[in-house]
Protein backbone atom coordinates (compact mmCIF):
# COMPACT_ATOMS: atom_id res chain seq x y z
CA UNK A 1 0.00 0.00 0.00
CA UNK A 2 0.88 3.47 -1.01
CA UNK A 3 1.16 6.61 1.29
CA UNK A 4 -1.38 8.17 -0.60
CA UNK A 5 -3.69 5.41 -0.48
CA UNK A 6 -3.04 5.01 3.28
CA UNK A 7 -3.98 8.97 3.23
CA UNK A 8 -7.20 8.07 1.74
CA UNK A 9 -8.05 5.04 3.32
CA UNK A 10 -11.57 4.27 5.76
CA UNK A 11 -10.38 2.88 9.55
CA UNK A 12 -10.75 -0.60 8.08
CA UNK A 13 -7.79 -0.50 6.12
CA UNK A 14 -5.43 1.14 8.51
CA UNK A 15 -6.31 -1.58 10.61
CA UNK A 16 -4.66 -3.85 8.26
CA UNK A 17 -1.66 -1.67 7.88
CA UNK A 18 -1.58 -2.09 11.33
CA UNK A 19 -1.71 -5.84 11.50
CA UNK A 20 0.57 -5.66 9.16
CA UNK A 21 4.04 -4.07 11.45
CA UNK A 22 2.12 -6.06 14.48
CA UNK A 23 1.24 -9.41 14.94
CA UNK A 24 -2.79 -8.95 15.86
CA UNK A 25 -3.92 -9.64 19.31
CA UNK A 26 -6.49 -8.85 21.93
CA UNK A 27 -5.51 -4.62 21.95
CA UNK A 28 -5.91 -4.57 17.86
CA UNK A 29 -9.50 -5.70 18.07
CA UNK A 30 -10.05 -3.41 21.28
CA UNK A 31 -8.43 0.09 19.33
CA UNK A 32 -11.11 -0.98 16.30
CA UNK A 33 -14.02 -1.75 18.96
CA UNK A 34 -13.16 1.74 21.01
CA UNK A 35 -12.99 3.47 17.41
CA UNK A 36 -16.10 1.91 16.50
CA UNK A 37 -17.62 3.01 19.77
CA UNK A 38 -16.23 6.65 19.27
CA UNK A 39 -17.99 7.08 16.14
CA UNK A 40 -21.56 5.87 17.25
CA UNK A 41 -24.06 8.99 18.23
CA UNK A 42 -25.57 6.56 21.08
CA UNK A 43 -22.22 6.46 23.18
CA UNK A 44 -21.24 9.55 22.21
CA UNK A 45 -24.98 10.93 23.84
CA UNK A 46 -25.03 8.90 26.62
CA UNK A 47 -21.56 10.05 27.84
CA UNK A 48 -22.91 13.72 26.72
CA UNK A 49 -25.97 12.76 28.93
CA UNK A 50 -24.26 11.88 32.32
CA UNK A 51 -22.35 15.32 32.02
CA UNK A 52 -25.39 17.51 31.01
CA UNK A 53 -28.18 15.50 33.24
CA UNK A 54 -26.82 15.78 36.74
CA UNK A 55 -26.79 19.62 36.42
CA UNK A 56 -29.89 20.07 35.07
CA UNK A 57 -31.32 17.26 38.12
CA UNK A 58 -29.60 19.25 40.80
CA UNK A 59 -31.24 23.04 39.44
CA UNK A 60 -34.68 21.26 39.15
CA UNK A 61 -34.22 20.01 42.36
CA UNK A 62 -33.15 23.19 44.14
CA UNK A 63 -36.17 24.84 42.38
CA UNK A 64 -38.34 22.28 44.27
CA UNK A 65 -40.60 23.35 47.13
CA UNK A 66 -40.99 19.65 48.83
CA UNK A 67 -37.81 17.55 48.35
CA UNK A 68 -38.41 14.13 47.05
CA UNK A 69 -38.78 12.40 50.54
CA UNK A 70 -39.43 8.98 49.14
CA UNK A 71 -35.45 8.38 47.91
CA UNK A 72 -32.94 7.98 50.12
CA UNK A 73 -31.14 11.44 51.01
CA UNK A 74 -34.10 12.98 48.96
CA UNK A 75 -35.42 14.76 52.20
CA UNK A 76 -31.82 16.66 52.58
CA UNK A 77 -31.56 17.64 48.80
CA UNK A 78 -31.71 21.35 49.92
CA UNK A 79 -29.30 21.19 52.87
CA UNK A 80 -26.05 19.76 51.47
CA UNK A 81 -24.55 19.17 47.78
CA UNK A 82 -23.60 15.88 48.94
CA UNK A 83 -26.73 14.89 49.60
CA UNK A 84 -27.83 15.91 45.99
CA UNK A 85 -24.96 13.28 44.87
CA UNK A 86 -25.98 10.64 47.49
CA UNK A 87 -29.64 10.81 45.93
CA UNK A 88 -29.06 10.96 42.61
CA UNK A 89 -26.62 7.72 43.03
CA UNK A 90 -29.73 6.48 44.68
CA UNK A 91 -32.14 6.98 41.90
CA UNK A 92 -29.30 5.86 39.02
CA UNK A 93 -29.04 2.17 40.69
CA UNK A 94 -32.74 1.82 40.07
CA UNK A 95 -31.96 1.66 36.47
CA UNK A 96 -30.17 4.73 34.70
CA UNK A 97 -26.99 2.98 35.02
CA UNK A 98 -28.15 -0.99 33.80
CA UNK A 99 -29.45 1.30 31.18
CA UNK A 100 -26.58 2.91 30.34
CA UNK A 101 -24.12 0.24 30.35
CA UNK A 102 -26.49 -1.87 27.82
CA UNK A 103 -26.76 0.80 25.56
CA UNK A 104 -23.31 -0.49 24.56
CA UNK A 105 -22.73 -3.84 25.99
CA UNK A 106 -26.33 -5.23 24.82
CA UNK A 107 -25.48 -4.29 21.09
CA UNK A 108 -21.90 -4.65 20.72
CA UNK A 109 -21.93 -8.32 19.58
CA UNK A 110 -25.49 -8.39 18.03
CA UNK A 111 -24.85 -5.05 16.18
CA UNK A 112 -22.87 -7.66 14.15
CA UNK A 113 -25.78 -9.83 13.59
CA UNK A 114 -27.90 -7.09 13.15
CA UNK A 115 -25.55 -5.68 10.11
CA UNK A 116 -24.58 -9.46 9.06
CA UNK A 117 -20.93 -8.27 9.63
CA UNK A 118 -19.85 -11.92 11.82
CA UNK A 119 -18.26 -13.22 8.53
CA UNK A 120 -16.03 -10.45 7.91
CA UNK A 121 -15.23 -10.00 11.63
CA UNK A 122 -14.44 -13.57 11.77
CA UNK A 123 -12.39 -14.27 8.71
CA UNK A 124 -9.70 -11.72 10.02
CA UNK A 125 -6.59 -13.26 11.38
CA UNK A 126 -8.10 -13.10 15.22
CA UNK A 127 -9.58 -15.75 17.05
CA UNK A 128 -13.27 -15.95 18.43
CA UNK A 129 -12.19 -15.98 21.63
CA UNK A 130 -9.86 -12.83 21.28
CA UNK A 131 -12.32 -11.09 19.56
CA UNK A 132 -15.06 -11.97 22.67
CA UNK A 133 -11.91 -10.50 25.05
CA UNK A 134 -11.66 -7.18 23.26
CA UNK A 135 -15.57 -6.51 22.74
CA UNK A 136 -16.27 -6.84 26.46
CA UNK A 137 -13.25 -5.19 27.55
CA UNK A 138 -14.74 -2.34 25.49
CA UNK A 139 -17.89 -2.26 27.19
CA UNK A 140 -16.31 -2.46 30.50
CA UNK A 141 -14.61 0.66 29.76
CA UNK A 142 -17.45 2.31 28.18
CA UNK A 143 -19.25 1.21 31.80
CA UNK A 144 -16.30 2.73 33.64
CA UNK A 145 -15.64 6.06 31.68
CA UNK A 146 -20.04 6.37 32.18
CA UNK A 147 -20.21 6.07 36.45
CA UNK A 148 -16.74 8.17 36.31
CA UNK A 149 -18.34 10.61 34.43
CA UNK A 150 -21.49 10.83 35.88
CA UNK A 151 -20.23 10.60 39.33
CA UNK A 152 -17.59 13.79 38.78
CA UNK A 153 -20.68 15.45 37.25
CA UNK A 154 -22.91 14.92 39.99
CA UNK A 155 -21.04 15.69 43.08
CA UNK A 156 -19.36 18.47 41.11
CA UNK A 157 -22.78 19.51 40.60
CA UNK A 158 -24.37 19.48 44.02
CA UNK A 159 -21.51 21.30 45.69
CA UNK A 160 -21.36 23.74 42.99
CA UNK A 161 -25.36 24.63 43.24
CA UNK A 162 -26.05 23.53 46.97
CA UNK A 163 -23.18 24.20 48.31
CA UNK A 164 -20.57 22.27 51.05
CA UNK A 165 -22.58 21.95 53.96
CA UNK A 166 -22.33 18.74 56.48
CA UNK A 167 -23.75 16.08 55.75
CA UNK A 168 -26.48 14.16 57.96
CA UNK A 169 -25.54 10.42 58.11
CA UNK A 170 -27.52 7.41 58.09
CA UNK A 171 -26.79 6.59 61.90
CA UNK A 172 -28.53 10.87 62.37
CA UNK A 173 -24.85 11.81 62.63
CA UNK A 174 -23.08 14.88 61.00
CA UNK A 175 -20.24 14.35 58.70
CA UNK A 176 -17.96 16.85 57.65
CA UNK A 177 -17.93 18.19 54.40
CA UNK A 178 -14.05 16.96 54.07
CA UNK A 179 -14.88 13.98 55.26
CA UNK A 180 -18.34 13.71 53.18
CA UNK A 181 -16.54 14.52 50.04
CA UNK A 182 -14.30 11.11 50.26
CA UNK A 183 -17.12 9.30 51.55
CA UNK A 184 -19.53 10.13 48.40
CA UNK A 185 -16.77 9.29 46.26
CA UNK A 186 -16.66 6.12 47.83
CA UNK A 187 -19.85 5.44 47.60
CA UNK A 188 -20.56 6.17 44.00
CA UNK A 189 -17.07 3.87 43.39
CA UNK A 190 -19.04 1.08 44.98
CA UNK A 191 -20.98 0.60 42.15
CA UNK A 192 -18.65 -0.25 39.83
CA UNK A 193 -18.91 -4.04 40.63
CA UNK A 194 -22.52 -4.40 40.39
CA UNK A 195 -22.29 -2.19 37.05
CA UNK A 196 -19.58 -4.58 35.37
CA UNK A 197 -22.31 -7.41 36.26
CA UNK A 198 -24.83 -5.19 34.57
CA UNK A 199 -22.15 -4.86 31.48
CA UNK A 200 -21.61 -9.23 31.56
CA UNK A 201 -25.53 -9.60 31.99
CA UNK A 202 -26.13 -7.36 28.42
CA UNK A 203 -23.01 -9.23 27.25
CA UNK A 204 -24.93 -12.71 27.35
CA UNK A 205 -28.18 -11.54 26.23
CA UNK A 206 -26.89 -10.17 23.41
CA UNK A 207 -24.73 -12.39 22.11
CA UNK A 208 -27.34 -14.87 23.39
CA UNK A 209 -30.46 -13.40 21.34
CA UNK A 210 -28.70 -11.90 18.39
CA UNK A 211 -30.97 -8.52 18.93
CA UNK A 212 -29.53 -5.38 19.42
CA UNK A 213 -32.74 -4.29 20.81
CA UNK A 214 -33.13 -7.20 23.23
CA UNK A 215 -29.77 -6.85 24.61
CA UNK A 216 -30.97 -3.40 25.23
CA UNK A 217 -33.61 -3.55 27.23
CA UNK A 218 -33.09 -7.52 28.44
CA UNK A 219 -31.18 -6.28 31.54
CA UNK A 220 -32.93 -3.35 32.75
CA UNK A 221 -36.06 -5.39 32.77
CA UNK A 222 -33.78 -8.11 35.16
CA UNK A 223 -32.88 -5.68 37.11
CA UNK A 224 -36.30 -4.18 37.56
CA UNK A 225 -37.10 -8.03 38.33
CA UNK A 226 -34.17 -8.10 40.59
CA UNK A 227 -36.00 -5.05 42.43
CA UNK A 228 -39.03 -6.29 42.77
CA UNK A 229 -37.71 -9.65 44.28
CA UNK A 230 -35.46 -8.02 46.61
CA UNK A 231 -38.30 -6.02 48.10
CA UNK A 232 -40.21 -8.51 49.65
CA UNK A 233 -39.47 -10.21 53.39
CA UNK A 234 -38.15 -12.87 54.31
CA UNK A 235 -35.62 -14.17 51.29
CA UNK A 236 -32.71 -12.20 52.90
CA UNK A 237 -29.83 -14.88 51.87
CA UNK A 238 -31.31 -15.06 48.17
CA UNK A 239 -31.41 -11.09 48.21
CA UNK A 240 -28.07 -11.09 48.44
CA UNK A 241 -27.51 -13.10 45.25
CA UNK A 242 -29.39 -10.71 43.11
CA UNK A 243 -27.41 -8.45 40.64
CA UNK A 244 -28.54 -5.25 42.34
CA UNK A 245 -28.70 -5.75 45.83
CA UNK A 246 -24.43 -4.59 45.60
CA UNK A 247 -25.97 -1.01 44.51
CA UNK A 248 -27.00 -0.76 48.40
CA UNK A 249 -23.66 -1.39 49.49
CA UNK A 250 -23.09 2.08 50.44
CA UNK A 251 -24.69 2.61 53.23
CA UNK A 252 -22.42 0.82 55.49
CA UNK A 253 -20.15 4.15 54.47
CA UNK A 254 -22.77 6.49 55.67
CA UNK A 255 -23.77 5.39 58.93
CA UNK A 256 -21.62 5.71 62.81
CA UNK A 257 -20.53 2.95 62.48
CA UNK A 258 -19.20 2.12 59.06
CA UNK A 259 -19.89 -1.26 58.05
CA UNK A 260 -18.14 -3.06 54.43
CA UNK A 261 -19.43 -6.38 55.05
CA UNK A 262 -21.94 -5.39 51.96
CA UNK A 263 -19.29 -4.02 49.88
CA UNK A 264 -17.36 -7.71 50.05
CA UNK A 265 -20.03 -9.40 49.67
CA UNK A 266 -21.65 -6.77 46.78
CA UNK A 267 -17.83 -7.54 44.93
CA UNK A 268 -18.24 -11.33 45.44
CA UNK A 269 -21.43 -11.50 44.17
CA UNK A 270 -20.98 -9.13 41.16
CA UNK A 271 -17.79 -11.56 40.33
CA UNK A 272 -19.81 -14.03 39.83
CA UNK A 273 -22.55 -12.84 38.15
CA UNK A 274 -19.62 -11.56 35.26
CA UNK A 275 -18.24 -15.04 35.10
CA UNK A 276 -21.64 -16.56 35.00
CA UNK A 277 -22.47 -14.53 32.13
CA UNK A 278 -19.16 -14.07 30.40
CA UNK A 279 -18.62 -17.95 30.64
CA UNK A 280 -21.64 -18.72 29.12
CA UNK A 281 -21.68 -15.64 26.34
CA UNK A 282 -18.13 -17.24 25.49
CA UNK A 283 -19.55 -20.56 25.29
CA UNK A 284 -22.13 -19.69 23.12
CA UNK A 285 -19.71 -17.51 20.73
CA UNK A 286 -17.35 -20.59 20.21
CA UNK A 287 -20.03 -22.45 19.44
CA UNK A 288 -21.97 -20.88 17.21
CA UNK A 289 -21.99 -21.87 13.48
CA UNK A 290 -22.06 -18.72 11.33
CA UNK A 291 -22.87 -19.74 8.19
CA UNK A 292 -24.71 -16.95 7.17
CA UNK A 293 -23.91 -12.97 6.03
CA UNK B 1 -33.87 -16.85 18.15
CA UNK B 2 -36.72 -18.52 19.91
CA UNK B 3 -34.73 -21.26 20.23
CA UNK B 4 -32.14 -19.49 22.39
CA UNK B 5 -34.59 -17.75 24.26
CA UNK B 6 -36.77 -20.78 25.93
CA UNK B 7 -33.22 -22.63 26.23
CA UNK B 8 -31.98 -20.02 28.38
CA UNK B 9 -35.59 -19.96 30.11
CA UNK B 10 -35.57 -23.15 31.84
CA UNK B 11 -32.14 -22.41 34.03
CA UNK B 12 -33.17 -19.43 35.04
CA UNK B 13 -36.55 -20.23 36.93
CA UNK B 14 -34.40 -23.43 37.55
CA UNK B 15 -31.70 -20.97 39.31
CA UNK B 16 -34.48 -18.64 40.77
CA UNK B 17 -36.33 -21.21 42.45
CA UNK B 18 -33.25 -22.72 43.66
CA UNK B 19 -32.29 -19.40 45.52
CA UNK B 20 -36.06 -18.68 46.92
CA UNK B 21 -35.76 -21.89 48.79
CA UNK B 22 -32.13 -21.11 49.97
CA UNK B 23 -33.14 -18.50 51.23
CA UNK B 24 -36.33 -18.83 52.81
CA UNK B 25 -37.58 -17.90 56.37
CA UNK B 26 -34.29 -15.75 56.46
CA UNK B 27 -34.51 -11.69 57.04
CA UNK B 28 -31.82 -9.18 57.66
CA UNK B 29 -34.40 -6.91 59.78
CA UNK B 30 -34.91 -8.10 63.37
CA UNK B 31 -36.19 -6.25 66.17
CA UNK B 32 -32.90 -6.03 68.28
CA UNK B 33 -31.23 -4.62 64.86
CA UNK B 34 -33.57 -1.77 64.33
CA UNK B 35 -33.79 -0.85 68.28
CA UNK B 36 -29.58 -0.63 68.12
CA UNK B 37 -30.65 1.46 65.06
CA UNK B 38 -33.14 4.06 66.15
CA UNK B 39 -32.04 5.14 69.63
CA UNK B 40 -28.55 6.23 68.98
CA UNK B 41 -30.04 7.22 65.35
CA UNK B 42 -32.45 9.78 67.51
CA UNK B 43 -30.20 11.32 70.11
CA UNK B 44 -27.84 12.52 67.59
CA UNK B 45 -30.84 13.79 65.58
CA UNK B 46 -32.33 15.24 69.01
CA UNK B 47 -28.79 17.41 69.71
CA UNK B 48 -29.07 19.12 66.34
CA UNK B 49 -32.52 19.79 66.86
CA UNK B 50 -31.29 21.39 70.22
CA UNK B 51 -28.62 23.31 68.40
CA UNK B 52 -31.12 24.33 65.76
CA UNK B 53 -33.54 25.51 68.76
CA UNK B 54 -30.54 26.99 71.02
CA UNK B 55 -31.92 24.87 73.54
CA UNK B 56 -28.20 24.40 75.77
CA UNK B 57 -27.01 21.15 77.51
CA UNK B 58 -28.44 18.72 75.25
CA UNK B 59 -26.03 15.98 74.77
CA UNK B 60 -26.14 12.19 73.25
CA UNK B 61 -25.53 11.43 76.88
CA UNK B 62 -28.05 13.47 78.61
CA UNK B 63 -30.99 12.68 75.98
CA UNK B 64 -30.31 8.96 76.92
CA UNK B 65 -32.63 7.35 74.29
CA UNK B 66 -33.60 3.87 74.64
CA UNK B 67 -35.93 1.99 72.17
CA UNK B 68 -38.27 -0.81 71.82
CA UNK B 69 -39.82 -1.52 68.81
CA UNK B 70 -43.04 -4.22 67.81
CA UNK B 71 -43.89 -5.41 64.54
CA UNK B 72 -47.78 -5.04 63.95
CA UNK B 73 -49.03 -5.99 67.00
CA UNK B 74 -49.25 -9.12 69.23
CA UNK B 75 -49.53 -11.76 66.51
CA UNK B 76 -46.84 -10.70 63.75
CA UNK B 77 -43.49 -11.70 64.83
CA UNK B 78 -41.54 -8.96 65.50
CA UNK B 79 -38.63 -8.88 62.20
CA UNK B 80 -39.03 -8.73 58.08
CA UNK B 81 -39.21 -5.20 56.44
CA UNK B 82 -42.91 -3.54 56.33
CA UNK B 83 -44.79 -0.33 57.18
CA UNK B 84 -46.60 -1.62 60.50
CA UNK B 85 -43.55 -1.16 62.99
CA UNK B 86 -44.07 0.90 65.82
CA UNK B 87 -41.15 1.84 68.27
CA UNK B 88 -41.26 3.73 71.49
CA UNK B 89 -38.11 6.32 72.48
CA UNK B 90 -37.74 6.56 75.86
CA UNK B 91 -35.54 9.73 76.45
CA UNK B 92 -35.16 13.01 78.25
CA UNK B 93 -36.17 16.09 76.59
CA UNK B 94 -34.44 19.20 77.13
CA UNK B 95 -36.12 20.35 80.24
CA UNK B 96 -34.69 16.83 82.06
CA UNK B 97 -38.25 15.50 81.63
CA UNK B 98 -38.12 11.57 80.99
CA UNK B 99 -40.17 11.11 77.49
CA UNK B 100 -41.47 8.11 75.68
CA UNK B 101 -42.15 9.22 72.11
CA UNK B 102 -44.02 6.87 69.26
CA UNK B 103 -42.22 6.49 66.23
CA UNK B 104 -43.81 4.94 63.21
CA UNK B 105 -40.88 2.57 61.02
CA UNK B 106 -41.29 2.00 57.53
CA UNK B 107 -38.61 -0.45 56.78
CA UNK B 108 -37.09 -1.95 53.66
CA UNK B 109 -35.97 -5.15 52.60
CA UNK B 110 -32.32 -3.27 52.68
CA UNK B 111 -32.29 -2.73 56.07
CA UNK B 112 -33.26 0.97 56.10
CA UNK B 113 -35.92 2.45 57.36
CA UNK B 114 -37.88 5.80 57.70
CA UNK B 115 -38.79 7.34 61.16
CA UNK B 116 -41.42 9.23 61.81
CA UNK B 117 -41.94 10.96 65.13
CA UNK B 118 -45.13 12.65 67.44
CA UNK B 119 -45.33 15.86 66.47
CA UNK B 120 -46.31 17.01 69.99
CA UNK B 121 -43.18 15.70 71.63
CA UNK B 122 -40.70 16.37 68.62
CA UNK B 123 -42.23 19.70 66.90
CA UNK B 124 -43.87 19.82 63.43
CA UNK B 125 -41.87 19.85 60.11
CA UNK B 126 -40.22 22.78 60.20
CA UNK B 127 -39.05 24.44 63.58
CA UNK B 128 -37.45 28.01 64.03
CA UNK B 129 -33.61 28.81 64.57
CA UNK B 130 -31.78 30.85 66.34
CA UNK B 131 -31.61 33.87 64.10
CA UNK B 132 -35.91 33.23 63.24
CA UNK B 133 -35.27 31.31 59.83
CA UNK B 134 -37.57 28.17 59.88
CA UNK B 135 -35.66 24.62 59.29
CA UNK B 136 -36.78 21.66 58.72
CA UNK B 137 -37.09 19.55 61.76
CA UNK B 138 -34.40 17.26 61.47
CA UNK B 139 -36.21 14.54 64.14
CA UNK B 140 -39.39 14.87 62.59
CA UNK B 141 -39.13 12.59 60.13
CA UNK B 142 -35.98 10.85 59.67
CA UNK B 143 -33.90 7.94 57.34
CA UNK B 144 -31.35 5.73 58.56
CA UNK B 145 -29.87 2.28 57.88
CA UNK B 146 -28.34 -0.34 59.66
CA UNK B 147 -25.60 -3.33 59.49
CA UNK B 148 -27.52 -6.55 58.58
CA UNK B 149 -24.57 -8.56 59.88
CA UNK B 150 -24.62 -7.54 63.46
Amino acid sequence: MTTTEIATSTPGDRVETERATRSPGVITVLGVELRKLAAQKRARFALLGCLVAPLVVTVVLKGQQRPPKDTLYGRHVHDSGFAVALFVLTFATQWVLAFLTALVAGDIFASEDHLGTWKTVLTRSVSRTQIFVAKCFAACLFATSVLMVLAASTIASGVMLVGRQSLVGLSGQLILPSNAAVLVSASWATALPPLLAFTAIAVVVSVASRNPAIGMVGPIVLGLVSQLVGWLGGIDTARRLLPTTPFDAWHGLLTEHRYYGLITQGALVSAGWIAVCLGGALLIMRRRDITGG
Amino acid sequence: MKLHATRLFGPTIALASALALVGCGHTDVTKGRVEAALAPTFANLYVQQAIILGHPGVTIASAAASATCDRGGPKVADKGPGADWICMIHFTDDAGHAQDGKFELQIKSNSCYTAAGPSNLIGLVTITDTRGNDVSNPVFEFDGCFNPAT
